[in-house]
């Protein structure tokens, strides 16, 4: 039957909400075969070491390491320590360069 | 969302943020495993820090050399990957093939340093051939053929230690000097 209970709803149920991660699976072979992931990861690293983002991210990994005991820190731990401070602390213009070669690159792949 | 050409400007942005997060969160994962591997190897961390943790492994290894009973004394010897530990002078006893002396190990090479060149004097003594080709190499500098000559007196350029035998290979470098 089709109510196991395991299984998400169905793809009748939800069409557009479905299609959306299909659409993005999509975007991200076509970035990584065209070998544009690769350039756009080199070029935001390289824009966050410019503006001191890595070096704020290293330092507050080497605190939290300090007071935890550097032994007892583990990756995961580092990624949560950072992610929030991360995401909100990236330059705007770095953003802003970023998010207009990706959509660029969608346009010239979906067009 | 549900329009297909309208939305495509706003999902085109939406896709945009998603790929630009997923990019992030993967140099944020690079960063952290260098910051990891920096703190689990205590590579860069102050010196203060160091300082501590030089006392720490201090006392790590006096606690290890307590419990370990490999028959090593103190803790001055290090441990190998195995876990061994190894005196500083190795300790093996053997019988010297030259003199036939039991000697140890880790003093076999200054023994035999000692016992082949043995004759009547500590250093090995020179034939004639390798005093030639010394000379030979060294052109206008004296021909020092191995001056150990503790007892003798050396002469202004030519250390020709004629005292204690073998002089007549010495004496023959003696010619060559000058």
């Amino acid at each position: 039957m089709r109510a196991s209970i395991n299984r998400p709803p169905t793809p009748d149920a939800d069409e557009e909400p479905e299609r959306e991660p299909a659409l993005v699976e999509v975007i991200n072979v076509k970035m990584v075969e065209s070998g544009e992931k690769e350039k756009l990861k080199e070029l935001l690293r390289e824009r966050l070491i410019e503006c001191g983002w890595r070096d704020e991210m290293k330092a507050l990994c080497r605190a939290y390491a300090r007071k935890k005991g550097r032994n007892n820190v583990t990756i995961d731990e580092l990624v949560q320590v950072i992610t929030p401070k991360g995401r909100a602390s990236i330059p705007d213009s770095v953003k802003t360069e970023l998010l207009q070669r990706i959509q660029s690159f969608l346009t010239s792949i979906v067009l | 969302m549900s329009d297909g050409k309208d939305g495509s400007s706003s999902s085109h942005s939406q896709l945009s943020i998603r790929c630009f997060h997923e990019l992030l969160d993967s140099i944020i994962a690079d960063v952290a495993s260098e910051c990891h591997r920096v703190a689990r190897l205590g590579l860069d961390r102050g010196l203060d820090e160091e300082e501590e943790e030089l006392r720490l492994s201090e006392e790590a290894r006096a606690s290890a050399a307590d419990p370990s009973s490999s028959g090593e004394v103190g803790c001055k010897y290090v441990v190998d990957i195995f876990g061994q530990t190894h005196p500083a002078v190795a300790d093996e006893i053997f019988e010297c093939m030259n003199c036939g002396r039991p000697i140890m190990a880790g003093r076999f090479a200054p023994h035999l340093e000692k016992c082949m060149g043995k004759g009547r004097k500590a250093r090995q003594r020179t034939t004639r051939s390798s005093a030639i080709t010394r000379s030979r190499n060294s052109r206008g500098s004296p021909v020092s053929v191995y001056a150990p000559y503790s007892n003798s007196t050396n002469s202004a350029r030519v250390p020709n230690g004629t005292t204690g035998g073998a002089g007549e290979e010495f004496s023959d470098c003696a010619f060559e000097a000058p």
